[in-house]
């Protein structure tokens, strides 16, 4: 057997029905059509006859990958879990989340690129990795612990390991219920602590003594280098993550000077964006970005933000979901007279605080709502949409209650991000998940006017402001920069290359640093296979064409499934948060976002009737096997 | 006359993020590979109160690996100028002696799982940049002072 390089070689297959443990060499899945991360995910839950099963039926994948860079000195460090997604509303899609921390790293060094978990264990385990040395293990000690104390627990026997945890809400299946590595280092959207949970999985534990192998360290090195000189140079955006950003400037002094301890981050990434910070009598924890600007969303002492933040990891819930969601729902349902306190407090059974009228403390209310959640107990867990339909009919105006929903949620049931302009509309129209949490290069390259930097990306040379003020923009080549961005962040999620040290706005120059050709660059150098930027582009190409296969074969999706919520072709929907976000002076025009979908097909040589990949296209992309599949099933145009 | 004593790795806890890149540099580096079993400088993770530790040789000044180095000045060798241990690889026959005699826990020298050979961190001797490590750690947290 040759020399490796990059990828470890090997895939998990582990069946928690039997005990069954079967290894096969990365090789059989095509790595380098498909490189890791999302891309490998999508290609085994394919070979996997994309199971058309429940989220919490055994027959579920969690199928968790590193990259080929992944363990490297750089920006590699995430993982991806792919599966079916309880969060996704109202189906249940096949989705993915990332995370970073070690864990992914781990793995490599463990001597696997991916771990695929099958069917459901009788009683608590957990999952033993130790290189060669995999065991599933008995839970019952941790089956029951918050996640930061099972992982203490389990590491007096898994010495070292680095472990992905779920806690009391992935036991008890809530929708919007985390997967955790460390304190912080989570696969957020879409519920995988509940599949985990489904499983009777309780965690994972690897430590690697293996190595990856690096095929030209003398070219890989410089380049990363570059990248850390030339990052000195920009505005240190991620920088303004070490606190509590969002909330007034003492809040943010309070925390700086008396909770703030150091960095941590990715393995082997010399950023390290993530800031810890400890309150004793509450718990040490890593936060960022969204961390800081949900939980002040109802918080405002310092403590109560951060009992929130640090609850939230423990009980392991997704932190984007429960603050932007149910909260934010009453907030809004209550002040427009929809909800009643006497309501909430009464039939939805929440201590009301004094933001929907009541006399709770913000501490009241957020631990009688997060244990709720975390409890399982339904309506709360089942996140924002399952609960909004829940209470329709009992609530005085459940009409206007279900067009808030419907504000704050998109198409696939995630809690609103940015939509910030056209381009992501439509690529959150044409996604399974939360786009925008999955590409923030709809957020960050566009945030300040630069049309230097979309000209340099062949986009339309609008200004970020011009773009999400629709009396300003124009439907014009929005499906340009949709489709590169998709594929882009399809190759991202497979390499697997950091989100947000990637943002195209200090990504572009010089020559070296243009995303593109960095990418290339230092794929090749790693893996010594030589891959240039036209070559890797095919290859996101390849894996969003897949993923499209994907929604096809298993949920029919077809150009009708593509579409926002009715009332953004309404109104004019700001965020939630009354930030100055999101698109401007809407409503999106119905007639020209059809015209814009059909431009968007016709660009991805897909066929417009119906939104799906054609034969020519797939087969152009090496996928032919998917196009026969589609054909025996009747599901190719 | 000029102090040329190397001096050893001083690790500022307070500062370490845990990230991995000084395991990552020394293997990679050293070893032509990457992962922490191959480092010669390691980190011992605690990611629950943010205290980690960092293993690797402090150079002592009466080294027990070296005295009880069957092929002490082939194998396990002082440099004379700076008083850097170091191992030549061609010359150990892994006999794991010096793992154990090393009186700190972890020990600071470990066995090669592939070339079944003693390896220990040298200070990257003979770079004249310096140890690794110290040069792309992200936040100073591992430094070799000049001053002894």
């Amino acid at each position: 057997m040759g020399e490796q390089f990059g990828w470890a070689g090997t895939i998990l297959f582990i069946d928690l029905s039997n005990g069954r443990i079967t290894r096969v060499p990365t090789t059989e899945y095509r790595p380098e059509e498909f490189m890791g991360g999302v891309g490998l995910n999508t290609k085994i839950f394919w070979e996997l006859e994309c199971p058309e099963v429940k989220a919490f039926h055994p027959n579920n994948p969690i199928i968790i990958s590193a990259g080929p860079l992944t363990g490297t000195y750089g920006p590699f460090g995430r993982g991806l879990i792919s599966t079916i997604s309880p969060q996704c509303y109202p189906l249940e899609l096949f989705a993915y989340s990332s995370f970073g921390g070690r864990f992914a790293s781990e793995l490599k060094f463990a001597g696997y690129d991916t771990i695929v978990i099958l069917g459901r264990s009788e009683k608590p385990v957990y999952l033993s990795i130790q290189d060669e040395e995999v065991r599933i293990k008995r839970a019952d000690k941790v089956w029951g612990m918050d996640t930061f104390l099972a992982q203490q627990t389990l590491l007096a026997d898994e010495v070292d390991a680095s472990i992905l945890v779920i806690g009391p809400a992935g036991e008890n299946l809530s929708r919007i219920a985390i997967i955790l590595n460390e304190t912080n280092f989570a696969a957020g959207q879409g519920g995988f602590g509940a599949v985990m949970g489904s499983k009777n999985l309780k965690a994972i534990a690897v430590k690697g003594t293996s190595s990856v192998k690096v095929a030209r360290p003398y070219e890989s090195l410089p380049l990363i280098k570059m990248m850390i000189e030339e990052n000195k140079k920009v505005e240190d955006w991620v920088g303004r993550f070490r606190g509590p950003y969002t909330t007034p400037k003492e809040t943010q002094e309070i925390f700086a000077r008396n909770y703030y301890v150091k960095q941590i981050g990715c393995y082997g990434c010399p950023r390290q964006c993530v800031s810890i910070h400890h309150i004793p009598e509450i718990g040490l924890s890593g936060a960022k970005c969204g961390d800081w600007q949900w939980a002040p969303m109802f918080c405002s002492a310092p403590k109560d933000i951060w009992e929130a933040n640090v609850l939230m990891q423990k009980l392991g819930l997704n932190s984007f979901d429960i603050t932007c969601g149910i909260p934010v729902l009453l907030y809004r349902a209550h002040k427009a007279g929809v909800l009643s306190t006497k309501e909430i407090e009464e039939d939805i059974g929440f201590p009301a605080p004094q933001w929907l009228g009541g006399q709770a403390t913000d501490h009241q209310f957020l631990s009688v709502f997060f244990h709720k959640v975390a409890n399982g107990e339904i309506p709360y867990s089942q996140g924002t949409p399952r609960f909004t339909d829940y209470f329709k009919e009992r609530l005085s105006n459940g009409k206007g209650l279900m067009n808030l929903q419907k504000e704050l949620y998109t198409a696939r049931g995630y809690a609103y991000h940015h939509m910030e302009d056209l381009g992501s509309a439509l690529h959150w129209a044409t996604d399974t998940r939360n786009p925008i949490g999955s590409s923030h290069e709809y957020r960050y390259p566009f945030r300040d006017p630069s049309p230097e930097v979309m000209e340099h990306f062949g986009f339309p040379p609008y200004s970020s402001y011009q773009i999400r003020d629709l009396t300003k923009t124009s439907y014009e080549k929005v499906e340009i920069v949709t489709k590169w961005v998709q594929e882009h962040q399809c190759l991202k999620n497979s390499l697997t290359l950091c989100e947000f040290w990637t943002d195209l706005s200090n990504f572009y120059h010089p020559p070296e640093m243009d995303i593109r050709i960095f990418e290339s660059s230092i794929f090749s150098a790693i893996t010594g296979i030589n891959m240039n930027p036209e070559q890797l582009a095919h290859t996101g190409e390849r894996i969003w064409n897949l993923r499209r296969a994907v929604m096809v074969r298993r949920e029919n999706r077809t150009r009708e499934d593509d579409t926002l919520n009715e009332p953004y072709f309404e109104k004019s929907i700001t965020c939630p948060g009354g930030v100055s976000r999101g698109l401007q002076n809407g409503p999106i025009d119905r007639v020209k976002f059809e015209r814009l979908k059909d431009k968007y097909y016709e660009l991805r040589g897909w066929d417009v009737k119906t939104g799906r990949p054609t034969r020519g296209k797939l087969e152009e992309l090496g996928l032919k096997e998917v196009a026969n599949k589609l054909t025996s099933l009747g599901k190719l145009p | 006359m000029e102090d040329t004593r190397s001096g050893a790795i001083v690790y500022q806890q307070g500062l370490c993020s845990a990230c991995g890149v000084c395991e990552v540099m020394c293997s990679l580096w050293h070893e032509g590979m990457v992962g922490p079993a191959f480092a010669r400088s390691n980190i011992l993770r605690d990611p629950f109160t943010a205290k980690h530790r960092h293993i690797t040789c402090p150079q002592c000044d009466d080294p027990a690996c070296y005295f009880v180095c069957p092929s002490k000045d082939k194998a396990l060798c002082i440099d004379k100028a700076t008083g850097v241990i170091y191992i030549n690889e061609g010359a150990c026959n892994g006999c794991g002696l010096c793992v154990d005699a090393c009186p700190f826990d972890p020990s600071r020298i470990k066995l090669h799982a592939v070339k079944k050979v003693a390896f220990k961190c040298d200070l990257c001797m003979g770079r004249k940049e310096g140890p690794l490590c110290v040069e792309h750690c992200p936040f100073q947290a591992l430094i070799l002072p000049k001053d002894k």
